[in-house]
């Protein structure tokens, strides 16, 4: 289980994050869903001990995660939301940095890389350089490289981007199949329909501040609206939408 | 429109000479530090060297005019083989921004910007740079020529009214410039030819290598070209083949020409001079502007990547536990396949290379190895062990340099959110890369060639002296805070390190000089040696303690962004037990 208690961070005076709690249990998948700027990189950063909270505690099965964090990341995995890579090295060569760095054994590494990089349809490509990868290609080793150390807990920063049809199924598929297998995930994207469809429940965040946090079906009951979307709109969304694209319309045809 | 498209990207293309992908965030993308950086390092230099061997180009005050010219031959030689040297590392160090990248044309070629306003904008960015390469280092030496060559019994009202002062100060400035045009020209013209000819993925693999190539043959010609400045070694026919190949001479013979001061041994070579000046000047537009225009299309057609091959990647051995395997194999991967780092390695061991060719030109050394005597090859050397000491400290010093140049900062995420075992791990993982990358290599191409031309006696004697050199020397290197290498960000600055190497190479040189004659008289008595293992091996062990001491205390405090020095200096009263700051 991963708890957020009141985590705060404020850049330079700018408060990025408030006070933000919430739980993500095992065997659930919880949707982090905010406008741009809302704070839920920020989160995850926090969650991946990238940046350090200004204030608040982060807790992975009950013990604060700065305890022993060598511990809590070899439990965790990241799908981040930019896929920086080091492109001078080929697929196959970052995986085997990344299982090493892990300290994995070496042999088994090597065979659930390659049954991987199959599955994912990349074994072809496995000995050409990072950087004549497309981006759905490099989401996929980000992927692999998130999975190869068996975590129970995923983090996945907009882990739909830049997927083909067939790989995005395939990905929807296993997050609930991992799921389904007691793993914690922490899910964040702007495709709510997709939100919508994989997620148990869902954190939606407003200026650094949570403004829902509940399942989703329980969150239609209560606000009486039809789909995520108009409850993202109406929780999430200050600007009348309808009248910006109208005033874009102006401003570009004038 | 145009002009402030111009502006734009002129400005755009100056500031891309430096790489801000790989400045810390600290330095805030300011790419004008940087620059400043260079400049400063070029007056230093410039002042440092430059300056009494232009003062040495008037000749000697006392001798008869005429004489007191060629007097000045060899210094003025010096003086414009340097500012070729420099130019062209220059042209070496920008080899990437001379054309455009992928980038410029995704992101211009949607926008109203002519192709010509682009290459104008690169052309004058080129330029500007060109400038401040020949400008900043020959300022002041330009000054000192100009007097030195104007002052024989002369007072100074006769010096600012006489034609003459001008005109060498004239014609120094523009045989600097056309010989830096000409090394600069010649480079661009390589370029433009290999694009021109070669399908851009070949052209991207290969213009690396010709990058290298270049570097190389500049420090090579640089250090090794014999010393020809008089009459009777310019015309001498054996000479002829060699000065065909060496441009300094050239426009030697083309400052005496603008100087008014030309002698018959010179007129050929001047001739030489505008010759290739226009043969690579009509070369190099024809090929710049042509591959400019063609290179556009080709950017956009063929993807701008490195030919990658389907087969099985590179084979690297296992070097200890996973963590220091992974590190050491991801150190010599961004080494082999960064040209950027291959280059400022390169750099280093071209000084090496050139201070050993200079040892080995001594007289001392002519008379110690470059003997008719059969067989003297295979005598113990002290020029010989100097080289070898030389070798391995820059090999050691470059490699510090460069583990500490990011490859894609953006992408050291990856080794902050795995367990890596903190400061300990990482100090051993780089210790290994260090032996790895520059001690061992360092090592071995000196036991190769001292087992085979030494008796084996003190050939293994020095191989020993040298590994633990190399091995406390690496262990120097490793004191500080831990940084994974080509993972952490460069902070501008810090580049106050290259200006005390350079200053003190000179009594650096000297040093090893001074160690390698006692070695060479160590070698032929037992007791004598041992005391240099005595003293090398405590000393190395000692600072391997530190190092392990102060990786322990750090904890798993790995570096990944260098901190600037703080603006405000605390003086650490807390510390003396009296006063507590937390208090």
């Amino acid at each position: 289980m991963l708890e957020l208690r009141n985590v705060t961070k404020r850049f330079r005076g700018i408060t990025a994050v408030d006070n933000v709690s919430f739980i993500a249990r095992a065997g659930e998948i919880t949707g982090y869903l905010g406008p741009n700027g809302s704070g839920k990189s920020t989160t995850m950063k926090m969650t991946t001990s990238l940046i350090e909270m200004t204030s608040g505690a982060i807790l992975f099965d009950g013990d604060p995660i700065q305890r022993d964090l060598m511990a809590y990341k070899q439990r965790m995995g990241y799908v981040p939301e930019e896929p920086h890579l080091y492109s001078h090295l080929t697929g196959l060569e970052y995986l085997v940095m990344v299982g090493q760095l892990r300290g994995l054994p070496a042999k088994r590494t090597a065979e659930r890389i390659d049954g991987l990089l199959r599955l994912l349809v990349l074994h072809g490509d496995r000995h050409v350089p990072i950087s004549s990868y497309s981006k759905g290609m490099r989401q996929k080793v980000l992927l692999i490289a998130a999975l190869l150390h068996n975590p129970d807990l995923l983090l996945l920063d907009e882990p739909f981007s830049g997927l083909d049809v067939t790989t995005g199924l395939v990905l929807r598929s296993l997050i609930q199949d991992l799921a389904a297998r007691g793993k914690v995930f922490l899910f964040s994207s702007h495709e709510l329909e997709t939100v919508e469809r994989v997620c148990s429940r869902v954190v939606i965040l407003h200026r650094g501040r949570i403004v829902a946090d509940d399942s989703i079906d329980r969150l239609r009951v209560l606000m009486a609206l039809p789909t995520l979307e108009s409850i993202f709109s109406q929780l999430a969304v200050e600007q009348d939408t309808a009248a910006i694209s109208r005033q874009i319309v102006d401003l570009v045809v004038a | 429109m145009t002009k402030v498209q111009f502006r734009i990207l002129y400005r755009e293309f100056l500031f891309r000479m430096v790489d801000l992908e790989a400045l810390s965030a600290h330095a805030q993308g300011d790419a004008s530090t940087l620059l400043g950086q260079f400049v400063a390092l070029l007056l230093i230099f410039s002042l440092w060297v430059l300056l009494p061997i232009a003062f040495a180009a008037g000749g000697d005050a006392r001798l008869s005019p005429p004489t007191r010219l060629i007097d000045g031959w060899p210094a003025q030689n010096i003086l414009i083989a340097t500012n070729m040297l420099v130019v062209g590392l220059f042209a070496v160090a920008s080899w990437d921004s001379s054309f455009p990248n992928r980038r410029d044309v995704l992101v211009l070629s949607p926008l109203p910007v002519r192709a010509r306003t682009l290459f104008l904008a690169k052309v004058a960015a080129s330029a500007t740079a060109l400038s401040l390469a020949v400008i900043a280092p020959n300022g002041l030496p330009s000054l000192a020529w100009t007097l030195a060559t104007s002052t024989a019994n002369r007072g100074l009202l006769d010096l600012i009214f006489s034609s003459g002062i001008y005109r060498s100060f004239a014609a120094y400035w523009l045989t600097m410039i056309a010989a830096g045009g000409f090394i600069f020209g010649s480079l661009l013209c390589v370029q433009g030819l290999a694009a021109q000819f070669l399908p851009r993925r070949q052209f991207l693999r290969a213009s690396g290598f010709l990058q290298l190539a270049a570097f190389c043959l500049l420090v090579t010609i640089y250090f090794s070209q014999p010393s020809l400045a008089n009459p009777a070694a310019l015309v001498a026919a054996q000479h002829q083949r060699v000065l065909a190949w060496l441009p300094s001479y050239w426009f030697l013979g083309m400052l005496q020409q603008l100087n008014g001061s030309m002698h018959p041994a010179v007129a050929p070579l001047a001739r030489r001079a505008w010759l290739a000046l226009a043969i690579v000047g009509s070369g190099t537009a024809a090929t710049y502007a042509l591959s400019y225009l063609r290179m556009l299309r080709k950017i956009v057609e063929e993807p701008d990547i490195v030919p990658g091959s389907r087969r099985r990647g590179s084979w690297l051995p296992i070097f200890g536990t996973a963590f220091e395997t992974a590190i050491a194999q991801f150190s010599l991967r961004s080494l082999f396949r960064s040209r950027q780092h291959r280059l400022i390695l390169a750099f280093y061991l071209g000084i090496a290379f050139a201070i050993t060719a200079l040892f080995l030109k001594t007289p001392v050394a002519q008379r110690q190895i470059i003997s008719k005597l059969p067989g003297v090859w295979r005598q113990v050397s002290a020029p010989m062990l100097t080289s070898s000491i030389v070798l391995m400290i820059a090999w050691v010093v470059g490699t510090r340099i460069v583990f500490s140049m990011p490859v894609e900062l953006r992408a050291n995420w990856i080794f902050r959110i795995i367990p890596t075992g903190g400061a300990p791990a990482c100090l051993e993982a780089r210790r290994k890369a260090f032996i790895v990358m520059a001690v061992a290599p360092a090592w071995i191409i000196w036991a190769a060639i001292f087992v085979r031309i030494w008796p084996w006696k003190p050939a293994i004697g020095h191989l020993l002296i040298l590994g633990l050199l190399g091995l406390s020397l690496a262990e120097l290197c490793l004191r500080g805070v831990q940084k994974i290498p080509f993972a952490c960000s460069y902070l501008p600055g810090r580049s106050s390190f290259h200006i005390t190497f350079w200053m003190s190479i000179l009594l650096l040189v000297m040093l090893i000089d001074y160690v390698a004659s006692f070695e060479q008289r160590a070698l032929e008595s037992v007791p004598q040696f041992l005391l240099i293992p005595a003293i090398l091996l405590p000393a190395g062990l000692v600072v391997r303690w530190q190092n392990t001491n102060t990786a322990q205390s750090q904890g798993d405090a790995v570096c990944f962004e260098a901190e600037p020095p703080p603006a405000v200096m605390t003086l650490g009263l807390g510390r003396d037990g009296a006063l507590t700051l937390d208090s």
